[in-house]
């Protein structure tokens, strides 16, 4: 079907069967893509058909990520471009599998709520129901593009990346064509993501120009390079780089100043998409902002600990005040989807506090592995199963009722009982009250967090959740205390399904397997330290320029930490 | 699973019982939970009194320990199984002298409660699964011994409380409720902080950071790196003196302690007669219990720091809760003054650090339990009848009902702190240990601190005067006298009440080991301190 003949591309490129089986999951995405389109062509526009393929193709990426994630231990990095940079494109590694798993499960919930949302008996307007092949392509592409985010060490690849995950987003927020809130949000998505893109390519650019390398980890030697110089002017062009890459990505987690998107964007998208860019964006630019920070940080030729400090000083800043701005801003909305945007900013900011311990990789700490990766992990598990339970609530209340007010909640203790059970549940969850998940994962990334020795930013997190308390407890209340005599909601099964499974996870994280979910964000924080190494054999010397300065990047110590990997 | 165990989990069974079962049924199965509750905590009294109880040092004494590894990250696995090192915490619970009274006194009037909850005819399935969550999160807190596990119980009682105040109380129920959960919150959350900061202090002290609150206390390089002036911490302070601030303010605000004490009367009065029972009969001790299981152990040096502070602050609180009792006219928030008042006593005997003071303040803990409860109670059964609580407009009950009078007047006297009666035991012993306390301060203090007593019997007397005595009044002519079931929850606790005045040596026999074991870490903990302070 594709233009390119096979002798081209035969030419240009050829992966082996070990190649092609490490990055399967993304093969299976773009699969699923195609396919989508073909069926369409295939058996017309049918909204049946697209889910379909998409389930069944999010399965296929769920089982090869699985896979991935049980038979490679070791990272693995491929495709370097022919020619320039020596860069390698992709990396696979447990992290990523591990994201593609967590990907996949989170594309067939939101598959499902689709589904849910094209039953319900709102107008066009509301719910929109033509498009769906559209819709799922945009929707797939952007999931690659996440995918994508946390696959590469590559500038360009970044970019690309970031732009696949945000476009289709963009698309899919305005699905809701007639209502003039989602234009509107879409528009706002736009302006913002193309402003904070342009700056991060502008960094991008500058790196690129400075250093003649794509390569994340080769410039983590030179960036290491014009610290140590100290001579005054590239260290404060390096810093700018840097700092317009925060910018990047910091409008994909939604981080303050970077946020005003944010709201508007929850509000006005239709609920599956507010939910799967409540969740999976935040993952996706957190997983990018880990990856980077891994690699620059490994094997410390990033520069002093005082530059170091630097970075982290600067997260932690952003952190403590997108938290605390999240929290403040929910207090007064109405909105039920509003509420849970500006909460999500703040559990943005709950987890960007670990990122920035990971700038300090703190003695005492093994090479190989960091508290604040899992616990960064087991928070977005959490975060997850939260973000769909309340939402999935949200998102059956709507189409019951068509509103989503927090007064629409009134009385819901009496009207269904188990919803009002389970959103009481997942509330106090999202306070991070034990003896629910919330807590847990909360605990965790404070552990983690105080372990790096940012104590005042523990501080901060546990009046932060002392605030939220109040708007998440005003939404219990609107459900418990009050009642203005609505009927009785009705809820379809699979929704309430999996609401009831969501919730149980949360109660059953916070208290009898705790344990377990530790574990298993051990398993996908496992060797993320190890990626960089690798890569950093590969050096850039063909290049002319200012970067002809720069020093072949440290061989020694990165063997240490291959070896780590086994 | 051990019998302390079952104690601790058997309501939570109930809970999903109730859940289950018809809505008719829901207040007997709360009935029988907590009765089976009461009799398996009795049960525990053979095993206690005959066991190690009373000897040796803190935390040998302890009783129906139970201990496996709940949640185990990192450290490495020797050959056994076990794990050394890394993030370990423990499922520990156990008893020892302090707690044992306590959890007694939970599961008494918490059944007591369940009893007195038959007048509750809204939503009776959430009222009483809320309220067998709550006994659960109470007897978990009593009993952990990890301090992980110590802080997921505590949290555990807030949601319960607050939707039993929310949905369940008066008028202002709503911000009642909210203010609670906020005040209390606001402690937890500082708590945590502590809880995570112990951790690693531990760990850079031993090499095994532990949450094990009886190792915190006892292991000599603990206590040693905690209580070393020259660690400093936030802003300079010494990390004893933050650590242990922290730790207090979450409690005192449990306690509750001025300047944190606004939401206590504000609950009261909104919460249903029960929860008012629990509140100030067992959430309130809880606050006490931390001072005693975690602050004063683990950080004494502090403590001894900063006890002229924390002594004013109980005075204030027995002195300012008293005024507030004269001054009110809602029958229900002049007991809960009281209650503020006679947890001052309290924090004053836990504050000066002596025997008697210690012992005291635990007896306090105890009286005040009792009598408080029964309080609560009375003010109860008239607002059932009269549905208002304005002191003014009462008056000659006694004549009207004389079993309610004769019981009310002893409950209030058992409150009064009337000699014979469980009330002066409690206070004497503080007024006498902080007479007898090494500071300077003290004996003025103790002075200031008595003409509490003496403002308790102005308040009591005053408002036993304008609402049992006088003629009977016309608007309360029908009123029946105390029926059956009123008079069944009455008589336990006022039998207590005069045991506990009578023979206050049993209890004390229950609680002193423990007490003095508390002591003599304290000692050699803070004498550690002074030496590496040189002096």
């Amino acid at each position: 079907m594709t233009t390119v003949s096979h002798a081209m591309l035969a030419q240009m490129w050829m992966p082996s069967g070990d190649e092609l089986s490490r990055i399967a999951p993304l093969f299976s995405l773009v699969a699923t893509l195609v396919a989508i389109l073909l069926g369409a062509l295939a058996v017309g526009r049918s909204a049946r058909v697209s889910a379909g393929i998409v389930t069944i193709g999010t399965l296929v990426t769920g089982i090869l990520a699985f896979r991935g994630l049980t038979e490679f231990s070791g990272p693995w990095q491929g495709f370097d471009g022919s020619g320039s940079g020596n860069s390698p494109m992709l990396v696979a590694d447990a992290f990523s599998y591990f994201f593609m798993l967590g990907l996949s499960i989170f594309m067939l919930v939101i598959t499902g709520m689709w589904w849910l949302g094209q039953q319900s008996s709102l107008p066009e307007r509301e719910v929109p129901r033509q498009d769906p092949v559209e819709f799922f392509v945009l929707f797939v592409g952007s999931a690659f593009g996440m995918a994508l985010m946390v696959s590469t060490t590559n500038l360009l690849m970044i970019i690309l990346a970031i732009e696949m995950a945000s476009l289709p987003s963009y698309g899919i927020t305005a699905f809701r064509k007639q209502n003039s809130l989602a234009a509107e949000a879409s528009l706002k998505y736009v302006l913002f993501g193309a402003i904070t893109s342009a700056i991060m390519i502008y960094g991008a650019s500058l790196l690129y120009g400075y250093f003649g390398t794509l390569d994340v980890a080769t410039l983590s030697a030179g960036i290491a390079q014009a610290y140590n110089e100290s001579s005054g002017g590239s260290t404060v062009f390096v810093t700018t780089a840097l700092f317009a890459f925060i910018v990047g990505i910091g409008f994909k987690v939604s981080a303050v100043p970077f946020h005003f998107w944010c709201p508007d964007v929850f509000q006005g998208a239709s609920i599956e998409v507010t939910t799967w860019l409540s969740v999976a964006s935040k993952a996706a630019g957190l997983g990018l902002l880990l990856r980077m920070i891994t690699v620059l940080v490994n094997g410390n030729s990033f520069v002093t600990p005082q530059t170091l400090d630097y970075m982290a000083q600067a997260i932690a800043v952003m952190a403590a005040v997108t938290c605390t701005v999240g929290n403040l801003s929910a207090f007064r909305q109405t909105n039920l989807k509003r509420l849970l945007a500006f909460s999500s900013i703040a559990h943005a900011g709950y987890m960007l506090m670990a990122a920035a311990i990971l700038w300090r990789p703190a003695a005492g700490i093994e090479a190989t592995t960091h508290p604040a990766f899992s616990a960064i992990l087991s928070y977005i598990i959490i975060y997850m199963l939260m973000n769909i339970a309340a939402f999935g609530i949200v998102a059956m209340v709507y189409w019951a009722t068509g509103s989503e007010n927090i007064e629409e909640m009134s009385g819901m203790i009496r009207r269904n009982k188990l919803i009002a059970l389970c959103m009481i549940v997942i509330l106090f969850s999202l306070v991070g009250l034990p003896p629910f998940g919330g807590f847990i994962a909360k605990y965790f990334l404070l552990f983690a967090v105080w372990e790096g020795g940012l104590q005042w930013l523990v501080i901060v997190a546990v009046l932060n959740t002392l605030i939220s308390l109040y708007y998440y407890a005003r939404v219990a209340r609107t459900m418990v205390f009050t009642d203005s005599g609505k009927p009785d909601l009705h809820v379809p099964l699979a929704g309430q399904a999996m609401v009831v499974a969501c919730t149980l996870l949360v109660l059953l994280t916070g208290t009898f397997l705790a344990g377990n979910l530790k574990s298993i964000s051990d398993r996908g924080a496992k060797n993320l330290y190890a990626v960089a190494p690798v890569s950093k054999s590969v050096q850039t010397a063909d290049a002319s320029g200012p970067q002809a300065a720069l020093p072949a990047a440290p061989e020694d110590g990165d063997d240490d930490s291959v070896a780590d990997t086994k | 699973m051990s019998l302390l165990n079952w104690i601790i989990f058997l309501p939570l069974i109930g809970m999903v019982v109730v859940l289950v079962a018809p809505s008719e049924m829901a207040k007997r199965i709360s009935w029988v939970t907590t009765f089976v509750v009461f009799l398996l905590s009795l049960m525990l009294f053979p095993p206690f009194l005959d066991g190690s109880a009373f000897e040796g040092g803190y935390g040998d004494a302890m009783q129906f320990e139970s201990r496996t590894t709940w949640i185990q990250i990192g450290g490495d696995q020797l050959s056994d199984g076990t794990y050394e090192g890394g993030l370990k915490i423990e499922w520990y619970v156990g008893l020892d002298g302090i707690s044992f009274p306590l959890v007694i006194l939970t599961t008494l009037i918490t059944w007591l409660a369940s009893w007195t909850s038959f007048v509750i005819t809204k939503a009776e399935k959430g009222y009483y699964a809320l309220f067998l969550l709550l006994e659960t999160g109470v007897l978990g807190t009593f009993c952990a011994l990890d301090f992980f596990v110590f802080y997921i119980f505590w949290e555990v009682m807030l949601l319960p409380m607050y939707f039993l105040i929310g949905v369940w109380g008066g008028k202002k129920k709503e911000f009642a409720a909210i203010k609670f959960f906020i005040y209390t919150l606001a402690g937890s959350v500082l708590m945590l902080v502590a809880l995570i900061a112990m951790f690693f202090a531990s760990a850079e002290a031993t090499g095994t950071g532990t949450f094990d609150l009886i190792t915190l206390a006892t292991n000599g390089a603990i206590s040693t790196y905690f209580n070393d002036p020259s660690h400093t911490f936030l802003l300079g302070r010494s990390f004893a003196s933050v650590m242990f601030v922290f730790l207090f303010i979450g409690f005192m605000i449990k306690v509750p302690l001025f300047p944190f004490h606004t939401w206590l009367p504000l609950a009261h009065v909104e919460a249903p007669t029960p929860i008012s029972m629990i509140l100030a009969g067992v959430l309130l001790k809880l606050g006490a219990y931390g001072f005693l299981r975690v602050c004063y152990p683990i950080f004494p040096a502090a403590g001894e720091q900063l006890a002229f502070l924390l002594a004013t602050l109980g005075v204030i609180n027995i002195i300012y809760g008293a005024f507030c009792c004269l001054a009110q006219t809602d029958f229900k928030r002049l007991v809960a003054y009281s209650s503020i008042s006679h947890m001052g006593y309290v924090v004053l005997g836990i504050a000066v650090m002596t025997d008697i003071g210690f012992q005291g303040a635990m007896f306090q803990i105890l009286a005040h339990g009792i009598s408080s409860p029964m309080c609560f109670f009375l003010v109860g059964v008239i607002y059932d009848r009269a549905h208002h609580r304005e002191i003014n407009r009462f008056g000659g009950l006694w004549l009207q009902m004389p079993k309610y009078g004769s019981l009310a007047t002893l409950g209030f006297f058992a409150s009064l702190g009337l000699p014979g009666l469980c009330g002066f035991i409690g206070e004497a012993w503080v007024l006498l240990g902080t007479f007898n306390a090494p500071f300077s301060w003290a004996k003025p203090m103790a002075v200031v601190a008595a003409f509490g007593v003496v403002l308790t019997a102005a308040y009591i007397l005053w408002m036993i005067q304008r609402v049992y005595l006088g003629e009977k009044k016309e608007e309360y002519a029908g009123f029946p006298d105390v029926t059956a079931r009123e008079t069944a929850i009455l008589v336990p606790m006022a039998i207590l009440a005069i045991f506990m005045g009578i023979l206050p040596k049993y209890t004390f026999m229950l609680m002193n080991g423990s007490i003095d074991a508390v002591l003599d870490v304290i000692k050699s903990t803070a004498g550690t301190a002074a030496v590496a302070l040189g002096g």
